[in-house]
This record gives C-alpha cells, sequence and structure tokens, in this order.
C-alpha cells in the first residue's frame, strides 16, 4: 500500500504541477492584473499600482473593443448560423443509407487539419479575389454581373467574407459531433417513425432533434469557446493594421499588451487582462446558460 | 398504382443528399486544385487567367522553400511538434492511469479542472507566462515553446485517456500483479500496448493542432529563425503581396497546406472515428 502511494504522486505529480504552473496560476494572475495598472507585461507585482475597476471602464468605453464585442457576437449568430445548419443537414444526410460516407465525411472534415493561416489565405488571396478569384469568375461566367462585381475584400464585405471562410473551416468538426449524436439514436425509434409514415424531415424536426438535446448543449458551449478565441483568421482578413471590421477582442488583448496606437500607452497591460477577463466571463456565462436552459427531463435511450 | 410515390420518394432524398455532398466535394477539389495550379505558374498568368500556360515553374517552389525560408519553418515545427507529442504522452498517460486506476482524494475534482481547461482562452494565461519567461531571459528559446505547447496539451490529452484505461478491464492487471509485476511495468507493458489506439488518435489530434498553433508561437518567439510555419506563413505572405510574388505565395501556401493534407490521407479513419468516438477537440 506504501508502495501504491507513492506511485499515485510519481504519476500525478508532472501533470499536477503542469496545470497549477501553466491553468491556474496564469488564470489568477490575469485576474489580479486586471484590477492594477502596471508599465509593462514583466513589471514585479511591487511596482503595480491599485485601478480598481477603473480597466474594465475603459475597456467598455474604448469604442474599439465594443466593436471587437459587437464582432463576436455577429460572428456567433452568423457563423453560428451557417456552421449549425449545414453540419447538421451534411450529419444527417451521412447518416442516411447512402454511399461513401466514409470518403465524404473525410472531405468535409479535411479543413480541420489545415493550419487556418493557410487556409485563411487560399479563400482570401483565391475565393475572394476580384482579379482571378473563384466567386468572380464563377459569376462572370454566369453573366450575373452584380454577383461578380462583388468587392469581398472591401470594408463593406471584410466581414462577411471572412464569416464564411470561418464557416468553411468549422463544419466538418461539428457534421462529425452529430454525426455521432445521430448514432447514437436507437434505429428502432426512427425505423417505427417511418412505419407511422412520417417523412424524412418531418421524423428530424420531430424526432431526430429532440433527441439531439444533450449534443446541442455541447455544440453550444464549443462554439462559443471557439468563437471568443477567435484570432488567427482576423489577422489574415486585416494584414496591415487590425481593421474595426474584423477586429476581435482577442486581437484587441494582443495589441493592447504590444502597444498598438489605438490602446493608449499608459495602463495598457492591465486594459489588456481585464479584456481577457472579459472573454473568460463570456464563456463561463454561455456555459452556465447552455446549463440551465437544458436543465430538466433528460432522455434515456 | 400506389406505391409509385412511396418508392420516388427515398430516391429524391438520396438525390439531394448525393447532390449536396457532391457540390461540396467539387468545391474543394476546385479551391485547393486552383491553388496548386497557381503555385506552378507565374504570377502573370495567375491574373491573366491562364494557368500553367508556359508549363511548371518548380522554381516558385525551391523559391519559397529555401530564399524565403519555407524549409526552415517547417523543419523548426517538426521538431517543436514531435518533441511536444512526445513529452505530452510521458506526461499524460502515467497520470491517466493512476486516475482510472486508483481511489484517492480529489480523483473528480481532477477530472473536472482537465476538462474545464479547454475553456480557459489562451490568451487568459499568457500574460502571467510571458512576464515570467521574460524575467528569466528566456524569451525567444525553442525549449520554452515545446514546454507551453506540452503543457497546453497535458490536461485535454489525460483527460482523453482517462476513458481508455477506465475500458480496459481489471483482470489483467490482477494478473500481472500476481505474477510479481511492479506499477511502472504493469503500466508501460501491459496496460500501454492496449490503450495504443486511444493514444494514436489523441496524439494525432495533438499533432495537428501543434502543428497549426499560431497564437504562442507569435508571442514567445520573434527571432525570425526560430518561427514556425503558421507564423512564418503569415510574414511570408505579407512580404510576398508587398513585392507582388503571388506565385511564391500560393507555393508557400501549399508547403504549409501538405505536411498536415498528407497526413491526413493515411489517417482520416483514425481521426473521424475518435471524435465520432466522443473527443471533443479538433
Amino acid at each position: 500500500m506504501h508502495k501504491n502511494r507513492l506511485f499515485i504522486i510519481r504519476c500525478l505529480f508532472p501533470a499536477l504541477a503542469i496545470y497549477i504552473f501553466v491553468f491556474a496560476y496564469p488564470t489568477l494572475r490575469t485576474i489580479i492584473m486586471s484590477f492594477f495598472n502596471m508599465k509593462t507585461i514583466s513589471t514585479s507585482i511591487k511596482h503595480w499600482k491599485f485601478a480598481g475597476i477603473n480597466n474594465y471602464l475603459h475597456v467598455f468605453q474604448a469604442p474599439i473593443f465594443r466593436q471587437s464585442l459587437l464582432n463576436i457576437m455577429r460572428i456567433w449568430f452568423l457563423s453560428g448560423a451557417i456552421t449549425i445548419f449545414l453540419s447538421l443537414f451534411f450529419a444527417v444526410i451521412l447518416t442516411g443509407n447512402i454511399r461513401g460516407k466514409q470518403f465524404f465525411k473525410s472531405v468535409i472534415y479535411m479543413p480541420n487539419v489545415i493550419s487556418v493561416i493557410a487556409l485563411g489565405n487560399m479563400w482570401l488571396h483565391y475565393v475572394f479575389n476580384y482579379k482571378y478569384g473563384l466567386l468572380k469568375t464563377f459569376f462572370s461566367s454566369l453573366n450575373m454581373t452584380g454577383l461578380a462585381s462583388i468587392q469581398w475584400t472591401s470594408p463593406d464585405f471584410i466581414f462577411y467574407a471572412m464569416n464564411i471562410a470561418y464557416s468553411f473551416g468549422m463544419i466538418g468538426y461539428f457534421m462529425l459531433i452529430y454525426v455521432s449524436g445521430i448514432e447514437r439514436i436507437p434505429a428502432e425509434i426512427l425505423e417505427s417513425a417511418t412505419i407511422d409514415g412520417a417523412g424524412r424531415f418531418r421524423s428530424f424536426i420531430s424526432i431526430t432533434f429532440p433527441l439531439l438535446k444533450d449534443v446541442n448543449k455541447t455544440v453550444f458551449t464549443l462554439w462559443t469557446v471557439r468563437v471568443v478565441g477567435f484570432f488567427a483568421l482576423s489577422k489574415v482578413f486585416s494584414p496591415i493594421d487590425s481593421s474595426p471590421q474584423t477586429i476581435t477582442p482577442m486581437v484587441y488583448a494582443y495589441e493592447a499588451m504590444f502597444g498598438a496606437d489605438f490602446v493608449s500607452v499608459e495602463g495598457r497591460i492591465g486594459i489588456a487582462a481585464s479584456a481577457c477577463v472579459v472573454m473568460t466571463v463570456i464563456i463561463v456565462v454561455m456555459f452556465l446558460l447552455s446549463n440551465a436552459l437544458t436543465k430538466g427531463d433528460h432522455y434515456e435511450f | 398504382m400506389n406505391s409509385k410515390p412511396i418508392r420516388i420518394r427515398p430516391f429524391l432524398n438520396k438525390l439531394w443528399g448525393y447532390l449536396a455532398v457532391c457540390f461540396w466535394l467539387v468545391f474543394t477539389i476546385v479551391l485547393v486544385g486552383w491553388i496548386i495550379c497557381a503555385s506552378f505558374s507565374t504570377t502573370r498568368e495567375i491574373f491573366s487567367g491562364k494557368l500553367l500556360n508556359s508549363g511548371f515553374h518548380i522554381e516558385n517552389y525551391t523559391r519559397a522553400l529555401f530564399k524565403n525560408n519555407v524549409a526552415l519553418y517547417l523543419t523548426n515545427s517538426v521538431f517543436y511538434t514531435l518533441s511536444s507529442c512526445f513529452l505530452i504522452l510521458l506526461i499524460s498517460i502515467p497520470a491517466a492511469y493512476v486516475i482510472s486506476r486508483y481511489l484517492f482524494l480529489g480523483r473528480r475534482l481532477l477530472q473536472y479542472l482537465f476538462v474545464a481547461s479547454l475553456g480557459i482562452p489562451t490568451v487568459m494565461i499568457t500574460m502571467p507566462l510571458y512576464s515570467l519567461i521574460v524575467r528569466m531571459g528566456l524569451l525567444n528559446y525553442r525549449a520554452v515553446l515545446i514546454f507551453l505547447y506540452t503543457a497546453i496539451s497535458v490536461p485535454f490529452t489525460t483527460y482523453f485517456l482517462i476513458s481508455f484505461f477506465v475500458s480496459i478491464p481489471l483482470s489483467i492487471e490482477e494478473a500481472a500483479t500476481i505474477d510479481g509485476c511492479t506499477d511502472d511495468k504493469t503500466l508501460w507493458y501491459i496496460m500501454l500496448p492496449i490503450a495504443s489506439p486511444g493514444v494514436l488518435t489523441v496524439t494525432i489530434f495533438n499533432f495537428i493542432s501543434i502543428w497549426n498553433e499560431y497564437f504562442i508561437s507569435l508571442m514567445f518567439i520573434n527571432d525570425s529563425k526560430l518561427r514556425q510555419v503558421g507564423v512564418g506563413l503569415y510574414s511570408m505572405v505579407q512580404s510576398m503581396t508587398y513585392t507582388g510574388d503571388w506565385s511564391g505565395l500560393f507555393a508557400s501556401v501549399i508547403l504549409v497546406f501538405l505536411p498536415t493534407f498528407v497526413l491526413y490521407l493515411f489517417l482520416s479513419k483514425y481521426i473521424i472515428g475518435g471524435i465520432t468516438a466522443g473527443g471533443v477537440k479538433g
């Protein structure tokens, strides 16, 4: 027994130490930093000045941070609608009676294994290009001049362009989560619905979707975590400077840490920390919300 | 007579299904295919819409690889990714095994903490770490990047592996203990081989997410010689759009795209199986 205890400690220690050092301690310290002012990121605690909730006041009054919050809200809804709709749609198709399921699943999931920087540039510099781009040549060949003349990379459209590229990369992952959810529904339930004369659409609306409640809860949380962490694609779609169309809170926090023009030099570190805390709070609130919304009866099967 | 509509409906349903997935397939092929063709063409051909008009320009790739340092970035990434994947397993396997097999105080709490790490945005933990690393004078060290990649992946990997160890019957270890096997030997020689499908799946996920990581390496590596592919490609694309080297840009994109894509061609079965079996990371 004594030997066992030593073995347990020896096995757990590295993982636990890493967790404390890289997750627990930095999270707490960032929260504390958000209530202080300091000159640089590496200023020692002795020279921090207490700022109360000033950093939070600053961050919520800063137009660019508010814009970034608005942007991720719009990304959450717009990309969310595209991604969830298409991933459910493909999941239903690929759990049905169709050939080459494995192959099509692999194709749709593929963008997830590609570097976001590479994928983003493929969209930005090919699909959305205004000279030789895919959308431009496709709509021109159909003589749809209105659609062909859309300048996807102009300030008016870049946000939508970014959302389309983002959804393309996300669909495969959520499709697989829905596939696993649908496959866990016993076949007899859907069979009996078919025998009772329900069509495919009807049985999806009345049976499959309600039974996916727990999966939807997971998707809701995962989607929020992804959107709050929106960073690399925003950088790709605004290559020179962060622009109000594409900025996200994470880009804002990063720029504040390293001193972009739009965040005042004084106290920018504390401001960055408070932006980080706001992002984490969003995730926690959405997680609690999803738990509260799906509380109550659970389906057993 | 009346049986007709019943037969037609499943057929139509199927047809729509095929049309939708085939549309997606064609789009993906056009997207990747066009960029591959563009990467072998000249910049003038790209703009005039006559791809590959003057044959294959392999020099786009040699220029990207050696003049623009993609070869260096690729080597760096291979080194960072493989070292981290190995270290993650070294730490996560024993932890997952102990959590799945021994009863001790705080066992449940540990599991919750490990999953909760998925909900903490990376940016939340980077400032204090950055501050520590700057004060220790460790900015621009390969080992620091490898350590951070390892540390960030350990909680989820441990959580994922617990479910694999739980599914292995206890009788196997009991037999090993009776035969005089020590705890360490049981873990590494008996349990690990049985859990290897789970270890392989989670390692593929770790490989892909570390290979494609961008934010951490952007923060902790400034030296261009130490860059990995994400940061390298980003800065390269910026300079290439500035100099107007579009064929070089597409060649670099393909060079960064290829490694994980080729890996995926061989391992997609494990990746898809891993997510549909309940892994929640992609």
